[in-house]
């Protein structure tokens, strides 16, 4: 599953630990979740791409590959 | 329950919660160096909260976990691990079993308790998790069931 967390929050100038605060996660979940590591909760996925104003379909990609990779 | 203890205090205070019941039953059981065993429980329990205290102060995992301020990511973390811990205390469990019946001992019995309630609880976690929360699909309707498109 590949997502867009990590080119959001840059093109946006924020720091992992700002979008960390806004979404009510660790900086680490922040880190893991744009490494691919880690697939967020529903909630938490509607949470991110809320919080970037964009769909959740636009924000994680079933069919990419992970972002780590 | 513990929401008038703060974060950082909650996993400290079970411990010295723990420690003082633990204390409690070495009181009761008495004996000749009671206050000896009473002293070492309360260094041991002390200590341990102390460190967790510490550790919750951390910007990582184990810190998130210690202070009780753990996410979504971080709980399933401490979930894996528990079921983890679950899984090597029941073979554990069945190993020590396996060599008191193989050898007679008369110290079988604790095996079969842990294992028992492992198997309870993993039972009980079933129920309480999933089982419980079964019923019949919406769609066995007769009057609202879609025709199958396998079906010949």
């Amino acid at each position: 599953m590949r997502n867009r967390v990590r080119e959001q929050r840059t093109q946006r100038g924020l720091s992992q630990a700002e979008v960390a605060a806004a979404l009510g996660v660790s900086r680490q979940t922040v880190i893991s979740i744009e490494n691919g590591r880690y697939l967020p909760s529903l909630p938490l996925a509607f949470r991110i791409a809320r919080f970037f104003g964009l769909p959740v379909e636009k924000m994680f990609d079933p069919d990419g590959e992970e972002a780590g990779r | 329950m513990m929401s008038f203890i703060g974060p950082r205090w909650r996993k400290p205070a079970w411990m010295v919660l723990a420690g003082a019941v633990f204390a409690a039953a070495l009181v009761i059981r008495g004996g000749r160096y009671w206050w000896l065993w009473v002293s070492l429980v309360a260094i041991v329990m002390a200590g341990r909260a102390f460190l967790f205290y510490m550790l919750a102060a951390e910007d990582d995992d184990v810190g998130a976990l210690a202070g009780s301020r753990a996410d979504e990511r971080q709980n399933l973390l401490s979930l894996r691990s528990r079921a983890l811990a679950f899984n090597v205390i029941a073979v554990a469990a069945f190993i020590g079993l396996t060599v008191a019946v193989a050898i007679r001992a008369s110290w079988w019995w604790p095996f079969a308790v842990i294992l028992g309630i492992t198997g309870l609880g993993y039972l009980a976690g079933l129920r309480a998790y999933g089982i419980a929360e079964e019923r019949p699909a919406d769609d066995t309707d007769a009057q609202h069931e879609a025709p199958s498109p396998i079906r010949s």
